[in-house]
């Protein structure tokens, strides 16, 4: 099978993908009651309304009285147009509202990348090619506490020292300053740390466990045999093998801690990007927000997983394309 | 200047640093390379001879590995003096390397063509089509079939032997004057080693090239060196040339190695007991706990000296020195002198030595000899 | 076996019988499933005939065991039937691991400070009642530090130059609607155990059975179940258990159930390849071909061979769960009812600048935990499963 057959079956699995997951979000949503019915319900029932009347009329509005099958695919092809509705909380398109708050997520996320794959791969190189050295256990153990520090109180504490006890950095954020600027690259500091710190262990942990498979193969002693320097090994001879591995490694798990992450930290650091978007729909029960901010961490997640696999084709010579 | 070998190596020692204590991988070898001549580096796995080899251009790993003494002079020069830069100048540009398993030998990643102009182009400076064109060169010369097709094709897709005779092309990329060959055709089949045997013999003189092949069978050894040298636990046993080492093997070693030959008429078994401790090896000689000649003199001091027998011809035995008497060790005819090592010419697989079977990556970097 | 009991050669053997369903289960799977079938029974007397506000027990201590009680009783049960008592009864092989799992000095004191977080998270709140408002004694510091007295409303300890000292009588101080932070942090830790042992052992139970049936049944039940869990991998973990939360309420008993039900996907797939491997190997083959039955040779050949990986995973697993159920009290988005340290770190933000120990100490507590509960992992990792490196 051809590589492009290939690719393309993985393209049409991500939509399948998509689809199912649409599919089981809708499910889920016309099973539960409507958290904003429900509160309309009981504002009516306590106002001396009829709590029936007021979700009668509040499915109407909604068009929830109609069939199953006409509110499923309607549904989809809001989906499809990327009509996704009307945010309630905020009087604005859900993908107005989303729109609105990528660049504040990519401001940070960004930078944040680079540094944690520059310094994880660099870092794990180090350790794989001076392993049991001093600071191969430096770097060990720094690993372990980047996974084990819950983000979210890192940011406290770390707001606490730099902000509030030093003042080095402001406490509130400010999203009125130019995105691409000294002022945001000042406020962004604690945050990138942050997430650097939780994502970094894993690049670094992994990158170390693969390049060490590679260090000691015999195709680097061909390498060193033929008079490459030990910067070229290590690019060219390690890098390069321990990339195929990595690169699944450092899409399907780093990508998901670093989503996670970056939700806790847009709301400990009140950066106005999806995290914090999604965590007031949330509190405002604003469904149609709260779906759709979901939804775009899972897309984010289901190209990231497809950009891996494409990937995966790319650096590996030896993938067995009638596989999957 | 004709005269000096091209490569003399004076007591090299090679140790390991490992968990269970330091390891003599190699303790005290000498022989010389002369130009244009094939010298074969003979012993059982895990005697050391690997890591001779490769500490020639100091490829050992280190740490846990360390080239702890002795002098290496390749060309005149002390490649134990040498800066980086300068060794890396001598790996692959003037001494090239093959390994024993080709499976390994290439990076899985990178097409075969990639990997032979890199080898060329780390130490020429040469256009890329240039070196393409020579890689193409190289790889219709070791007999690739349609070397221009193949030569964006991955390792995986040649098989064992046409990925050493990629692996003898990279080596060769850059005319080296030495090729250090470690078991070559250990890990392909009987036909195709013969194969192999036959390209390096007619590069060699092609490209007029010192070869220093490391073996375990003597039956290689037969057909293709000129001088000999027999190592055992790290240490020289006996070396000579090849005649006179086939004719009259002298170490109890050589002759019990010669009697594993198939049509010797000597014990097809292989040799009793197996290799000594590398982090602690016995005392006097270290063949002498295996040695059905060993006298009280074996097992005291320090492996004896190299006593010459010829002009180049020495032996490590206290049989041989000032109050030895070499009929102890040659009054045991089992060891025939009847084949010599011009008819060697049909010899199976199983003339490896050893007491169990033998496994080809046995001998790995670490120079352990643990069963 | 015993010179006096009737020789069983291997040709006597009956493997139909042996195959059938009920000599699947060992001794110990007995016992398991009798403690169990009492577990059950008791659930149904407190759930059936008991009000739902009568204390399930009155003696010796008053307890009314919830739902999620029965739950980790379940698991506990299931730890001591299939951790504890394997350990003690191959008691060669246990002291082997123990002294590969020893050679790592910082996994043993983390094992020692689990358990300690263990005991103390279970017995603790049995002896201390829950946390009260009591905005009398609020933010007094913690034993050993000082603050400045205008900071708690009035100071339980001695006020010296402008400064409240803290007591014995709350060591780590108290929140800003007086609750003891020590018995916040105790009661933490029984959520913590609660939500990353249920949560692991759902994620243990069906993610083993799913992959050693996709593995053994192959063909379109594999194709069936591993695509499923491809849809399910491809949620990413936190976003599923947001929305499914946002939906479905904050109760912890909901969480766990839907860490559980939903977070097996990579435990059913590294279980499926490890069997698969292993399904190649002689044993297998040997014992398929000798007419046993699909579930004796999954039960009694699959499983126990996968289950070094498993408890590793099944280790390393704990920790997420802990955080992913801190993370999400955190955000307010957590069971209100229960005092677990994500809510308690909650709490303290606002009072950051002027009552530190509120947010830090808790958070101190979280932190070593799953640092030490990593540090096991890790170590587990290189006793029991010597092949994969780090």
């Amino acid at each position: 099978m051809s590589m492009r057959w290939y690719v393309v079956r993985r393209v049409l699995w991500a939509v399948v993908a998509t689809y199912l997951i649409l599919s089981v979000t809708w499910g889920l949503l016309a099973l539960t009651p409507n958290p904003a019915a429900e509160q309309l319900q009981f504002r009516a029932a306590a106002s001396g309304g009829s709590a029936e009347a007021a979700r009668e009329a509040f499915e109407a509005r909604r068009g929830l009285d109609r069939p199953l099958w006409d509110r499923y695919s309607d549904y989809m092809v809001n989906m499809v147009t990327l009509n996704w509705g009307w945010s309630d909380s905020r009087s604005q398109p859900v993908m107005e509202a989303i729109a609105g708050a990528i660049p504040y997520t990519a401001v940070y996320s960004v930078p944040t990348t680079i540094l944690s794959v520059l310094l994880g791969l660099s870092i794990g190189l180090y350790s794989a090619t001076h392993q049991y050295t001093r600071t191969d256990y430096a770097a060990t153990f720094f690993a372990f506490f980047g996974y084990a520090i819950p983000n979210f109180w890192f940011a406290i504490v770390l707001l606490l020292v730099f902000s509030v006890q030093l003042g080095w950095f402001p406490v509130v954020f400010d999203p009125d300053v130019p995105l691409v600027g000294f002022a945001m690259a000042h406020q962004l500091v604690l945050p990138v740390v942050v997430l650097v710190t939780g994502t970094i262990a894993g690049v670094m942990r992994y990158s170390r466990a693969e390049a060490l498979e590679y260090v000691q193969a015999e195709f680097v002693k061909t390498a060193k045999a033929k008079g490459a320097g030990e910067f070229r090994i290590l690019t060219r001879h390690v890098l390069r093998p321990a990339a195929v591995p990595l690169m699944t490694i450092l899409i399907g798990d780093i990508l998901g801690i670093f989503l996670a992450a970056s939700y806790l930290v847009e709301v400990v650091f009140g950066i106005p990007g999806l995290g914090q978007l999604s965590y007031n729909a949330i509190l405002a029960q604003d469904t149609a927000l709260v779906l759709g901010t979901t939804l775009i961490f899972t897309f984010v997640a289901v190209i990231g997983n497809l950009i891996q696999d494409i990937a995966y084709t790319i650096l590996d010579p030896r993938i067995d394309y009638g596989d999957r | 200047m004709a005269d000096e070998p091209l490569l003399s190596v004076r007591n090299l020692e090679t140790k390991f640093h490992t968990d269970e204590g330091v390891v003599r991988a190699v303790d005290g070898v000498s022989f010389d390379v002369r130009r244009g001549e094939t010298v074969c580096l003979v012993g059982e796995s895990g005697s050391g001879k690997t890591v001779t080899g490769e500490s020639l251009t100091r490829l050992v790993r280190s740490p846990p590995g360390e080239v702890a003494g002795g002098e290496i002079y390749f060309d005149g020069r002390d490649v134990l003096d040498m800066s980086d830069a300068e060794l890396r100048d001598l790996r692959g540009g003037r001494v090239g390397h093959i390994f024993q398993n080709p499976q390994g030998a290439l990076n899985p990643v990178y097409p075969v063509g990639w990997q032979i102009v890199e080898a060329i182009r780390l130490h020429e400076e040469v256009p890329k089509a240039e070196a393409r064109a020579r890689a193409v060169d190289l790889l219709n010369r070791v007999g690739i079939p349609e070397a221009t097709r193949r030569f964006d094709d991955y390792p995986h897709e040649f098989s064992g032997g046409m990925k050493q005779r990629v692996a003898i092309a990279m080596a060769l990329a850059t005319n080296p004057a030495l090729l250090v060959a470690d078991e070559p055709t250990t890990a392909l089949d009987v036909t195709i080693q013969n194969q192999i045997l036959r390209l390096l013999e007619e590069l060699q003189e092609e490209f007029d090239m010192s070869v220093l092949l490391i073996t375990h069978d003597l039956g290689v050894v037969a057909e293709v060196a000129d001088r000999v040298v027999v190592v055992y636990a790290g240490k020289v046993m006996e070396r000579g040339d090849v005649f006179d080492v086939f004719e009259n093997p002298s170490h109890p070693y050589t002759r019990a190695l010669l009697r594993c030959l198939p049509g010797r008429g000597g014990r097809l078994d292989g040799i009793d007991g197996r290799l000594p401790s590398a982090t602690d090896p016995p005392p006097g000689c270290r063949f002498h706990p295996r040695c059905d000649h060993a006298v009280d003199a074996c097992r005291t001091g320090g492996q004896p000296p190299l006593y010459a027998l010829s002009d180049d011809h020495d032996v490590s035995c206290v049989h041989y020195g000032p109050d030895g008497d070499p009929e102890v060790v040659r009054g045991d005819e089992s060891a025939g002198s009847a084949v010599g090592p011009g008819d060697g010419g049909h010899v199976g697989d199983d003339a490896h030595v050893g007491d169990g079977g033998h496994d080809p990556d046995g001998e790995s970097g670490d120079g352990g000899n643990e069963p | 076996m015993s010179a006096d009991e009737p020789a069983e050669t291997f040709e006597s053997v009956d493997w139909d019988e042996t195959g059938s369903r009920f000599s699947t289960l060992s001794r110990r799977d007995r016992g398991a499933i009798a403690s169990l079938a009492l577990v059950a029974a008791a659930f149904g007397y407190d759930y059936h005939l008991l009000s739902a506000d009568r204390p399930t027990l009155t003696w010796p201590i008053r307890w009314n065991v919830t739902q999620l009680d029965w739950l980790f009783i379940v698991t506990l049960l299931a730890l001591l039937f299939y951790v504890a008592v394997p350990l003690y009864s191959n008691r060669r092989l246990t002291a082997h691991y123990w002294a590969e799992f020893r050679k790592n000095s910082l996994a043993v004191v983390s094992l020692v400070y689990l358990a300690a977080v263990f005991l103390v998270g279970v017995v603790g709140p049995i002896f201390l009642s829950k946390p009260q408002l009591a905005l009398a004694q609020s933010h007094q510091p913690p034993v050993y530090t000082a603050v400045n007295a205008a900071v708690p409303v009035n100071c339980l300890g001695d006020v010296a130059s402008g400064m409240c000292h803290g007591t014995w009588a709350h060591p780590l101080g108290t929140t800003s609607d007086g609750k003891d932070v020590l018995v916040l942090v105790v009661y933490g830790m029984q959520v913590s155990m609660k939500v990353g042992l249920i949560s692991t052992l759902l994620v243990v139970t069906i993610g083993t059975t799913v992959g050693t049936v996709a593995a053994y049944a192959g063909g379109l039940v594999d194709e069936v179940l591993m695509r499923y869990v491809d849809v399910q991998l491809v949620f990413p973990a936190f976003f599923l258990y947001l929305l499914l939360n946002y939906l479905f309420g904050g109760s912890l008993f909901m969480f766990i159930v839907i860490f559980g039900l939903t977070g097996w996907g990579s435990m059913a797939r590294l279980v499926r390849s490890e069997a698969l491997q292993r399904s190649e190997e002689a044993y297998i083959t040997a014992a398929d071909s000798a007419g046993a039955g699909t579930l004796y040779v999954i039960r009694r050949h699959l499983v126990p061979n996968v289950s070094n990986s498993v408890i590793t995973a099944a280790t390393l697993l704990i920790p997420g769960f802990i955080l992913f159920e801190a993370a999400l009290s955190f955000l307010s988005l957590g069971d209100p009812t229960v005092p677990s340290w994500g809510q308690v770190i909650a709490a303290g933000r606002s009072d950051l600048g002027t009552a530190w120990w509120v947010s830090t100490l808790p958070g101190l507590f979280l932190f070593t935990t799953i640092l030490a509960f990593n540090f096991v992992g890790d170590a587990l990792r290189d006793a029991l499963d010597p092949r994969q490196e780090t």
